[in-house]
């Protein structure tokens, strides 16, 4: 059965491969019965248990091709699958050959390559093997982000996107070397049994940590997210970062670990989701606020793993479960609501051309499609109820408050935790209030926002699709608490168990009636208003109509109180002219929040590294008589080596 | 769902609609005596939904169906926090595990979606007003988090039922004056806000709903009057030791508390100028600090 739909899966995706380049619908064909077949694989796991194994007599790199899914990479690759798939929808209309004739096709290709690479990595049961799919799907990323290079912002963030995934990739290649190396095998599979083997820890931390976008090595995140095509901004954010969640998960279930490992996971957990909703606060490109959320989201999910973590370090508390299977069902609901929103910000783009929230306003009007879907993904992402954002927020926070009460060790650190988590929400709310006033409500700030249009059909699919995921999750939670059970128990055996350890039958329920009982409300007043009459009027704001829509409150002024608490991180940067004299010129005010870390440490970092390599190649000049020099001198230090160190 | 839950939570929902318009009238009686004036009606509210509810509405032209339709979603979901809340003796309808945090989950949503209906009008008054009210948010929650923490490690629960019977321990008073201060800033009184102000500047949560008529403005009102019961009633359980005492006593300390914050809200109203818009963030600082200290005595008292 898994055998047949990952077969029709793996067929459809390198159908999709060949036929991406001439044959737009074969493609689009290929890529949704591939995102089928590993929905219905994913699904099959998942709801039953259990592990696929498939061992093939035939080889890859002196390594026989062992493939392996458990419910851990059967949640992933659902995930793969939903997104991937709403995005090949998206993509067909997004990015269409009339629009972009130059890289639509390859863009099409890119993307079966990626998803195809992705679930490799997820099955793939064999170091090598998964060092060969990881790269191959960080190099596809990197094609489908610069799809557009010929701006030149584009090429920047695609070339340090590449450059920091290599140095993901430069750990892992040393985290897997080793580990075969004193295992002798590449295989991977629990060895617990090895406690020699805990410091790698590290250095998967170091690997995924960076491919996920975790606070201190997001640095590439935000201008490869806001640059990238809005599909690709999608699965990037929704699915790729995912996958280093994915091996942070496993390899800290297989592997023994540090003891600070939780610790560290959770205090970086923390910092990556107060520090990454602060920043997206401070943005003024849609794109770049929402890729600042996956860092806030990713150190949700963080935050969950940690404790789990640390609590089985204590003895397998049972609060550990509770946070972990946040955290992981936090990995589905980002993937949602975050893929829906970079969709809806993809529509805005594709409707108004710009990215600069201070251009956009009232879209309402011209995409009422739009703006409804993005509402409901921002008060998904806030963490509000009725949808799936609330559900895992409020496992983790159930998983925090019992380690609270337990009175242990980890109390101290879910105590600031707790709090924390709970500031990021209303930092969230605070910047989505913000997102959805100043771009789809008041009037529009640009002629291009006013004559803004509605998206097509298959970009709208795409986002109910991804839309309908969000409430399925927030109004049955329980219909899908088995299959993170499931994906918990792998990770952590002990604590298999099927029943729920907390009311999601009683929040389900609360969470059903007040969506039934809002929609009832919200229709109710607007019929009632609409029955007995109402008249439409200009604003009241002392004047409103004049001069310019631009005395609308901007999204700078919205987010300056908050702004100013952590200008101590964001370092903003101000340039104005202020009105002078009696009848002052023209004045102008700008101010923009940088990528701190990537400003002050990363750049600096980078520029020794390459300065020094510069001075290294002051050696490398091509006289022969300097080479000659080098020869001899490196026999005499051989020489003196012999002479000193006498026989070994 | 059992047909007496139903009725239960129809009965509960009533009391709560009748009840909350109150408390704003009780307030401004206090106020009104305060300063030696005879006041408006303790009914007054009720006169002014009524009328509301009867107007026709006129609104913005560049306002979507979300500007009628926050409101509506707003006042569901204090409705809905209200019906989480235990009673004292009654105890609660709904209680589970977790309840606690999404009753403060759903205050935020209804903070979402009066933020969103002020943007509808592109109004920078109201644009300032939402900026306010979502940023000063973020310390409130802190400190109802924190204050609700303290009273989980108390009572080693998350269900609010058994977090609010006893009494709030050795940091009650801390507690209490702490989550008072979140109540006057939640619920935009002074220091934090002026409900009497007529400078759109200076204003927070009148801002807005300055351009809201009719209709969808008394449900705001509404809205505004449960959120304040709330508060109270929250405050009080908190504090009070409920669960240990006789039904009619329990019931009469909680009417009497809630009476008793809610004249308290009238006499700093009365006695206090409100606060300079720097010094607020400093003011709900302190009230973060008063739940921790709160949380640090509970979690003494309970490692003993």
């Amino acid at each position: 059965m898994i055998q047949t739909l990952l077969l029709i899966s793996g067929l459809g995706m390198l159908t999709s491969i060949l036929a991406g380049l001439r044959a737009p619908k074969v493609w689009l064909a290929g890529v949704l019965a591939g995102a089928a077949g590993a929905i219905g694989a994913a699904i099959t796991i998942l709801s039953t248990g259990g592990e696929w194994n498939s061992y093939n007599s035939a080889a890859l790199g002196g390594e026989a091709i062992h493939l392996r899914l458990d419910a851990l990479s059967a949640l992933f690759l659902a995930l793969v699958g939903l997104v991937g798939g709403a995005g090949a929808v998206y993509a067909g209309e997004y990015w269409s050959e009339t629009a972009h004739p130059r890289s639509a096709a390859p863009g099409r290709v890119w993307w079966s390559v990626l998803l195809l690479c992705l679930g490799l990595v997820l099955l793939a049961a064999n170091g090598l093997h998964f060092l060969i799919a990881w790269e191959l799907f960080t190099l596809a990323a990197y094609f489908l982000v610069t799809l557009n290079r010929r701006s030149p912002e584009v090429r920047a963030a695609g070339w340090l996107y590449l450059t920091l995934s290599h140095l993901s990739a430069l750990s892992l290649f040393a985290f897997f070397a080793i580990m075969a190396a004193r295992t002798g095998s590449w295989e991977l599979k629990p060895l617990l049994d090895h406690p020699e083997l805990a410091p790698l820890f590290w250095l998967a931390l170091a690997a995924f940590g960076l491919k996920a976008g975790m606070f201190p090595l997001h640095v590439w995140l935000p201008s490869a997210h806001a640059n990238a095509p809005s599909h690709v901004s999608a699965i990037l954010s929704g699915v790729t970062l995912k996958i280093g969640i994915y091996g942070l998960v496993r390899f800290s279930g297989w592997l023994p670990v540090p003891p600070s490992a939780g610790w560290v996971i959770a205090t970086l957990g923390v910092a990556s989701a107060v520090l990454g909703v602060a920043f997206a606060l401070g943005q003024h490109d849609l794109k770049r606020l929402l890729a600042y959320h996956s860092v806030e989201n990713i150190g949700i999910i963080l935050i969950g793993l940690g404790f789990a973590l640390v609590a089985t370090q204590q003895g397998h508390a049972a609060w550990g479960r509770l946070a972990l299977a946040g955290g992981l069902l936090h990995v589905w609901n980002h993937g949602l609501f975050k893929a829906l929103l970079f969709f809806g910000a993809g529509s805005v783009l594709h409707a108004t051309g710009t990215r600069e929230m201070s251009r956009l306003g009232g879209l309402w009007r011209a995409m009422p499609w739009t703006a409804a879907l993005f509402a409901l993904g921002a008060v998904a992402i806030s963490g509000l109820p009725p949808l799936n954002g609330f559900v895992s927020e409020w496992l983790v926070f159930l998983g925090l408050f019992d380690a609270a009460i337990a009175h242990g060790p980890a109390a101290w650190a879910a105590i600031p935790a707790i709090v924390l988590l709970g500031v990021t929400g209303a930092l969230a709310l605070a910047c989505f209030a913000k997102v959805c006033g100043v771009v789809f409500l008041g009037a529009p700030r640009s002629a291009a926002a006013a004559q803004a249009h509605e998206s097509g059909p298959g970009m709208r699919g795409a986002m109910l699709v991804l839309g309908a995921g969000c409430v399925a999750i927030g109004l049955l939670p329980l219909l899908f608490w088995p299959a993170v059970a499931r994906a918990v128990a792998v990770w952590q055996p002990v604590w298999a168990s099927p029943a729920a350890p907390v009311p999601l039958v009683a929040l389900g329920s609360a969470h059903l009636a007040l969506a039934a009982l809002a929609v009832l409300a919200g229709v109710w007043l607007w019929r009632k208003l609409q029955r007995a009459g109402f008249k439409r009027a200009l604003t009241w704001d002392c004047g409103f109509a004049r001069p310019t829509a631009r005395m609308q409150y901007t999204a700078g002024s919205f987010a300056g109180i908050i702004t100013e608490w952590f200008a101590g991180v964001l370092r903003p940067v101000r340039h104005e002219s202020r009105p002078e004299g009696a009848f002052p010129a023209a004045a102008h005010l700008a101010q923009h929040t940088p990528e701190t870390v990537l400003e002050y440490f990363a750049t600096p970092v980078g520029g020794a590294v390459q300065q020094l390599a510069v001075a290294f190649r002051r050696f490398q000049h091509g006289r022969v008589q300097s080479y000659l020099l080098y020869l001899l001198i490196g026999a005499a230090a051989l020489a003196a080596m012999v002479f000193l160190g006498g026989n070994p | 769902m059992s047909l007496r839950l139903i009725l239960d939570l129809i009965a509960r929902l009533a009391l709560w609609l009748l009840l909350a318009p109150l408390l704003p009238g009780i307030i401004n009686k206090v106020k009104a005596w305060v300063a030696g004036r005879r006041g408006p009606p303790v009914l007054q509210l009720y006169y002014d939904l009524a009328r509301l509810w009867q107007k026709h509405a006129v609104l913005s032209t560049l306002a979507s169906p979300g500007f009628v339709i926050g409101p509506a979603v707003a006042w569901v979901a204090l409705a809905g926090a209200a019906l989480l809340m235990p009673l004292g003796p009654a105890g609660s309808a709904l209680s589970f595990r977790g309840d606690m945090l999404l009753l403060i989950y759903l205050l935020a949503l209804a903070r979402f979606c009066t933020a969103w209906a002020a943007m509808e009008t592109g109004s920078a008054f109201e644009g300032m007003g939402a900026a306010r009210e979502v940023s000063f948010a973020v310390l409130a929650e802190a400190t109802l988090i924190t204050a609700l923490l303290a009273l989980c490690v108390q009572t080693e629960s998350t269900s609010l039922v058994t977090m609010l019977a006893p009494a709030a321990g050795a940091g009650a008073v801390l507690l209490a004056a702490g989550l008072f201060t979140v109540l006057l800033a939640e619920n935009c009184r002074v220091p934090f806000d002026d409900p009497n102000t007529h400078l759109e500047l200076t204003m927070i949560h009148e801002a807005m709903v300055l351009d809201h008529s009719g209709p969808p403005l008394a449900v705001i009102l509404h809205g505004a009057a449960l959120k304040l019961l709330l508060f109270s009633l929250f405050l009080t359980e908190a504090v009070l030791p409920l669960g240990q005492l006789s039904t009619l006593a329990a019931t009469g300390a909680l009417v009497g508390g809630v009476l008793a914050v809610t004249v308290g809200v009238g006499l700093v109203e009365s006695l206090l100028a409100r606060l300079a818009f720097r010094r607020v963030p400093l003011l709900l600082t302190t009230a973060f600090l008063l739940c921790l200290f709160a949380l640090l005595m509970a979690w003494k008292g309970g490692a003993e």
